[in-house]
């Protein structure tokens, strides 16, 4: 028999058995029941790793595929302040790798934050010091930079993007949409030692890349236009220029140059004075090149001839108590002729002629006050006054190229109309969109926007441009071997405290195309404010015959003489 | 027959350990492929990024005439050949003519 005291053990040892299984099944029933969602999730914070991955921005690449914008995986650096034992001996490490001064990291690594960005999208090599550097709390991750590697070249079309990203100015900007890499989170799962064993769901882990663009435009082309514009900037002592080359019978944009010019590869420094697109975002009076398309619309209304005599009031005439002049004193002479000699009085005369409706109505029709409607941001509609508006000189004026606001590319467009037998063809840049497969999204095929004049005016107009570069005011636009139908232009400029025509502030521009037969190209030069000489025909005219003839050679485009040497070899 | 079963279940037993293993050790596989690739990817864009730099018609041009002397052809030095029977080129090669051609060389390059 067990006595009494070895009986009341007994019970004591139950009791702190019950006890301490009672522990433990309170303790499970917490763990698993009471704690468990929390304590799953903590687990997999452990476990795993969620990444937001963003895929690569879309390549943009010139008409031959040449690459004119990409992005390549860089560096960026981070620190977590909250794990840093002494903040200013990290700074002074990080210092010279940096390149930033070292107070400047240590103010950031002494925030009461667990996450600071200390330099962004850094040299793959300035990555490699880090990483042998391996500092604690400092943390490297690699992030999409977009790169321009041809630097300024198509700058202005092309804009940039922002640190993430995003579109910001030029085709960046119109295309974001498309350009734009798809973003992703992935859950990674890591193991005891923290290394990545593999995705949850493979297929969900490599975000889809934003989709490529095919330009119009030719690297080639716009690297002799941005030359040759450079050259007659800086020879000029212009404020800025602008050319545009056109393939008429499409309205594809083969170049798009603009002066000053700038890197988009380092855009911190710049103001949005550098980087606006002038081709479609500034205004100018264009004068003379104006009187092309007042002429064509006079051929097609049948109120003047190519041979109709008219007379120059012997360089002055009275409009509305106000003189126009001329610069030489001409007499008689036919309307081709007034346009090769580039007569305001004979423009103006025309303008009247034609009355305020009809001149209206075809300078809407040439595009004048409206946008183009080219891909690319930032197009403004110029300045057009409806007639109700304009002045009782207004319809002189106008003939003249004054007291209207045009865009370079609207004007550029206005002439390849005529280079395209009167058929105006609407402008564009992108041809084409590519998802990352390189299959086709998009297509764009040059588009008709109507018929301005008939086939027989455009014909006759080419013919007196033809004249404007062989006896008038052009005759510096002239390509040996080609034939080039053109027009002047020379504008004075509003002085913005007087209010006044300028007599030292003009824009001398030249707008074109070659060859006149068949015409390949057509380009406008403008040269903004060029110190000295102003003439179109002295500063632009020039740089027409020079973009001209290298870009013709560069395309392989037959000259006269060429042909008749190809042609008398056949027949030997 | 029952050290027979016996003997099938271990063998079973193993096989599954061995298939977990496994499966472990090619998901360590997998990903060290995986950096392998992003970190060739990252190569490559990098070096096409340096090849469009150097082929930059800016950089081209430079090279021609300072360091080799060259100069653009003046008037009258470019004369186009145009074989018998061969019109003389007028247009300019349709992009999606350029696009093909490229396609067809980066295929023969592949090959």
């Amino acid at each position: 028999m067990i006595a009494g005291p070895s009986r009341g053990r007994r019970y004591v040892l139950l009791l702190l058995l019950l006890c301490g299984f009672s522990i433990i099944l309170f303790r499970l029933v917490t763990l698993q029941v009471l704690q468990a969602a929390e304590l799953t999730a903590k687990a997999d914070r452990q476990h795993q790793k969620t990444v937001s991955f963003e895929g690569a921005r879309g390549m943009v690449s010139d008409r031959h595929g040449k690459v004119l914008a990409m992005n390549v995986e860089v560096p960026s650096v981070f620190g977590v302040p909250t794990s840093l034992e002494s903040p200013s001996t990290v700074a002074r490490h990080l210092s010279p790798v940096l390149q930033i001064r070292s107070n400047e990291l240590e103010k950031k690594l002494r925030q009461d934050k667990s996450f600071v960005w200390l330099a962004r999208k850094i040299e793959p090599e300035q990555g490699r010091r880090l990483e042998q550097l391996s500092l604690d709390g400092i943390g490297v991750v690699m992030e999409g930079r977009r790169f321009y590697p041809k630097g300024p070249l198509l700058a202005h079309v092309l804009g940039f993007s922002g640190m993430d990203g995003q579109g910001l100015e030029g085709l960046e900007r119109r295309y974001d949409s498309h350009l734009h890499g798809e973003k992703r989170v992935t859950v990674l799962q890591r193991d005891a030692l923290g290394r990545t064993v593999f995705p949850k769901g493979l297929a969900e882990q490599a975000p889809t890349p934003g989709h490529a663009l095919t330009l119009t435009v030719d690297e080639v082309i716009q690297y002799i236009a941005e030359k040759e514009l450079e050259e007659a900037v800086t020879h000029t002592r212009a404020k800025s220029g602008t050319i545009i080359v056109m393939e008429p019978s499409s309205g594809a944009i083969l170049a798009m140059a603009v002066s000053p010019r700038f890197d988009p590869n380092v855009i911190a420094a710049l103001t949005p004075d550098r980087w606006r697109n002038r081709a479609l975002t500034d205004t100018y009076e264009p004068g003379s090149t104006m009187k092309a398309m007042v002429a064509a619309a006079a051929l097609e209304e049948k109120v003047m001839t190519p041979d109709s005599m008219v007379f120059g009031e012997n360089g002055q005439m009275v409009i509305a108590s106000t003189t126009i002049h001329d610069h030489d004193r001409l007499g008689w002479m036919t309307f081709s002729e007034a346009i090769q000699k580039s007569s305001n009085i004979v423009a103006a005369k025309t303008g009247m002629a034609l009355g305020e409706q009809k001149l209206y109505h075809y300078l809407q029709a040439f595009g004048f006050g409206q946008r183009t409607e080219i891909d690319l941001p930032g197009e403004v509609n110029g300045l057009l006054k409806t007639p109700k508006d304009w002045g009782r000189r207004s319809l002189a004026s106008i003939s003249m190229g004054q007291e209207i606001g045009v865009t370079p590319l609207q004007m550029v467009s206005a002439v390849a109309t005529l280079a395209n037998g009167g058929v105006m063809m609407k402008p564009y840049v992108v041809s084409e969109v590519r998802d990352q497969k390189g299959r086709l999204l998009k297509e764009v095929r040059s588009q008709v926007k109507r018929r301005i004049v008939s086939p027989d005016t455009a014909r006759t107009m080419t013919t007196i441009l033809e004249g404007v570069v062989t006896n008038g005011t052009g005759t510096k636009a002239a390509i040996p071997g080609f034939r080039v139908a053109g027009k002047t232009g020379t504008a004075q400029k509003i002085d913005p405290r007087t209010g006044a025509y300028s007599s030292t502030q003009f824009v001398g521009s030249f707008v074109g195309y070659v060859p006149a037969e068949s015409p390949r190209l057509a380009m406008i030069v403008i040269v903004d404010e060029p110190q000295g000489e102003a003439w179109g025909g002295v500063v632009a005219a020039p740089v027409f015959r020079r973009v001209g003839e290298q870009v013709l050679n560069y395309l392989g485009v037959s000259r006269d003489d060429t042909v008749k040497i190809a042609l008398a070899m056949r027949d030997h | 027959m029952k050290t027979v079963t016996i003997m099938a279940g271990v063998l079973l037993v193993f096989v599954f350990v061995w298939e977990r293993v496994d499966v472990v050790r090619l998901g360590y596989q997998i990903e060290r492929l995986k950096t392998q690739k992003i970190l060739l990817e990252r190569e490559r864009d990098q070096l096409q990024v340096k090849f469009s730099a150097l082929t930059a018609p800016e950089r081209i041009a430079k090279v021609a005439t300072e360091k080799l002397g060259l100069v653009p052809p003046q008037q009258g030095q470019v004369l186009m050949v145009h074989l018998p029977g061969e019109a003389p080129s007028l247009s300019l090669p349709p992009v999606e003519q350029v696009r093909l051609a490229r396609q067809e060389s980066i295929g023969r390059e592949r090959e």
